[in-house]
């Protein structure tokens, strides 16, 4: 456990089946305020591993820890009352209530007096949700949804926020717009942890990246040396790296 | 004659919508039909009549009709009493059968088939507890009050329909304006989901639980004071219940009362302009009708 750390995982086998586990024992931490993104080719058990730390995948081995707080067994709905908030891929609104009852649902964990406060300053930060709250949540454009489901997710002020691919099916101009909120809440101080195929796109607003293979993590480094090192280009190109010149 | 026919199905209707929101709630949430929840109407039938016996043996005066209606207070605070021990028993059931299939993962088809079993099973059990003679909470006789030229009504039955028009605005209210609300809608619509956005679940699962077996308990207590109280009263509505429920949309609560109302009406009309040895058989139409051409009911949204 790293007690420093926002979050942690030591040594976390997960997946759907005890004798198939898609996360094979990863070590992995993400610091305060940090924005660290996952990366790794389809099947490599990134969302597989954000959803085990989220309680939504069974956990058979190692454990999951929220600052210095073990956090292993306790069920999703616990916590996000603790401060972890998941945004899932797909699926991640509820379509048949309103933009407004979609924020409400989830400030009813928060204290009464609370509840609007959190409602209106997560509208300040999507002034677009703010103007039509009684929309069914179902009507709305895959960029506003992604909004409405980050928006939901920031309601409890969340010490760490996951996001499985966020930009999934949305037009290049709203992945765009989507990921500089990401950045944006991030410099706000919450720690991010960003799974994603957009490898660019992410590692352009974050400050590390981690590389999942297999269900194993595989390599890791900052964001910046990240964007250029061959080891990315093979995982999603096929492309391999150069070989060294002999001496 | 017709407009009578209209009021006895008018109070029918109410009986079966009552019922109807548990059905509604439980498969819009849990995702199977549960076939024994027509047990829960019989059972918060005898319940209500056992607690206001109880009570009316221990303090007569309690017995003593209140104002124009054919029952004393002992009944209003039996059928309090019923739907928190109907509550209860549908929560027994839960622990002991229903949640623990939920936990295994189990097929819709194998909680249906458990609902049979559940349904059977309390069925027989009351059964066996108070025999097949039927019961009823007054003996008091009651004279129809006229409403109008060729309308009728007894107090009692004046006093259910407006009782029922009370619950189904506070159960609307409920779902539409309160945080557990908000949560059983989640839930409904997607329980993974809702457990991320901070709903306890299974705390949400008993709520439901609560709510659709106090409805229930509820509309037994109206069927036993407008008509009579037998093991099988519950069982006898079950199809109407579901024909309500399905015509009215899963999930919507002024759907299934709507709903009841339908098959209710439909029900006293077909009685009267058919034949009596009819009206089984409404129920049975409403539904395959709607099944075929509106599968989403009234309310329902498409699949």
């Amino acid at each position: 456990m790293n007690a420093d750390a926002a979050l942690s995982t030591r040594g976390l086998v997960a997946g759907y089946e005890r004798d198939l586990p898609v996360v094979r024992g990863v070590d992995f931490a993400v610091q305060p305020g940090e924005l660290v993104v996952v990366l790794g080719p389809n099947g490599a058990g990134k969302s597989t591993f954000v959803k085990a730390i989220a309680g939504i995948v069974p956990v058979f081995g190692g454990s999951v820890a929220l600052g210095s707080d073990d956090i292993t067994c306790l069920p999703a709905h616990e916590k996000i009352a603790r401060g972890l908030a998941f945004v899932p891929q797909t699926e991640n609104i509820f379509s048949t209530l309103t933009i407004f009852e979609n924020l409400e649902l989830a400030a009813d964990i928060l204290p009464r007096p609370l509840r609007r406060e959190r409602i209106a300053s997560v509208e300040a930060i999507f002034p677009d949700l703010a103007k039509r709250p009684n929309l069914r949540a179902g009507q709305l454009s895959g960029g506003q949804r992604q909004m409405l489901a980050v928006a939901r997710a920031l309601i409890v002020n969340p010490r760490v926020l996951i996001l499985d691919e966020p930009s999934a099916g949305l037009s290049p101009r709203i992945v765009a717009e989507v990921f500089a909120n990401l950045a944006a809440i991030n410099r706000s101080g919450v720690t991010i942890i960003l799974v994603e195929q957009n490898v660019k796109a992410a590692l352009a607003i974050a400050h590390r990246g981690v590389v999942l293979v297999e269900g194993v993590l595989r390599h890791e480094g900052p964001a910046a040396t990240l964007a250029h090192d061959p080891i990315i280009a093979e995982l999603y190109l096929g492309i391999a790296p150069p070989a060294k010149a002999e001496a | 004659m017709i407009l009578q026919a209209l009021m006895n199905g008018l109070i029918a209707g109410t009986m079966i919508g009552l019922g109807a929101i548990g059905i509604t709630l439980t498969y819009s949430i849990l995702r199977f039909a549960n076939f024994a929840h027509g047990e829960l109407i019989s059972w918060g039938a005898y319940a209500a009549l056992g607690v206001s016996s109880a009570l009316a043996t221990a303090y007569a005066p309690l017995a003593t009709p209140i104002g124009p209606f054919s029952f004393g207070w002992s009944l209003p605070i039996g059928l309090l009493a019923s739907m928190v021990l109907t509550g209860l028993l549908a929560l027994l059931v839960d622990v002991l059968l229903f949640g623990r299939l939920r936990a295994r993962k189990s097929a819709v088809i194998i909680l249906v088939m458990a609902g049979f079993g559940a349904a059977l099973t309390l069925r027989s059990l009351l059964e066996f507890l108070v025999t097949s003679k039927p019961a009823y909470f007054t003996n008091a006789l009651q004279i129809a009050v006229k409403l109008a030229p060729g309308l009728r009504a007894t107090p009692d039955q004046l006093l259910s329909l407006a009782v029922s028009a009370i619950l189904v605005l506070a159960v609307h209210l409920l779902l539409s304006h309160t945080a557990i609300g908000r949560a059983m809608r989640a839930v409904s619509e997607n329980q993974q989901l809702a457990a991320l956005a901070g709903v306890d679940v299974r705390q949400t699962i008993r709520i439901v639980w609560l709510l659709g077996a106090a409805l229930a308990a509820v509309a037994g207590v109206m069927a036993g004071l407008l008509v009579q109280i037998r093991p099988h009263m519950g069982h006898d509505l079950l199809l109407p219940l579901f024909a309500a429920a399905i015509l009215g949309g899963i999930g919507s609560v002024p759907g299934a009362m709507l709903g009841g109302l339908i098959v209710g009406l439909t029900e006293a009309l077909a009685v009267q302009f058919i034949g009596a040895e009819w009206r089984a058989a409404v129920a049975f139409v409403i539904l395959v009708a709607v099944l075929l051409l509106r599968p989403q009911g009234l309310f329902g949204r498409p699949a």
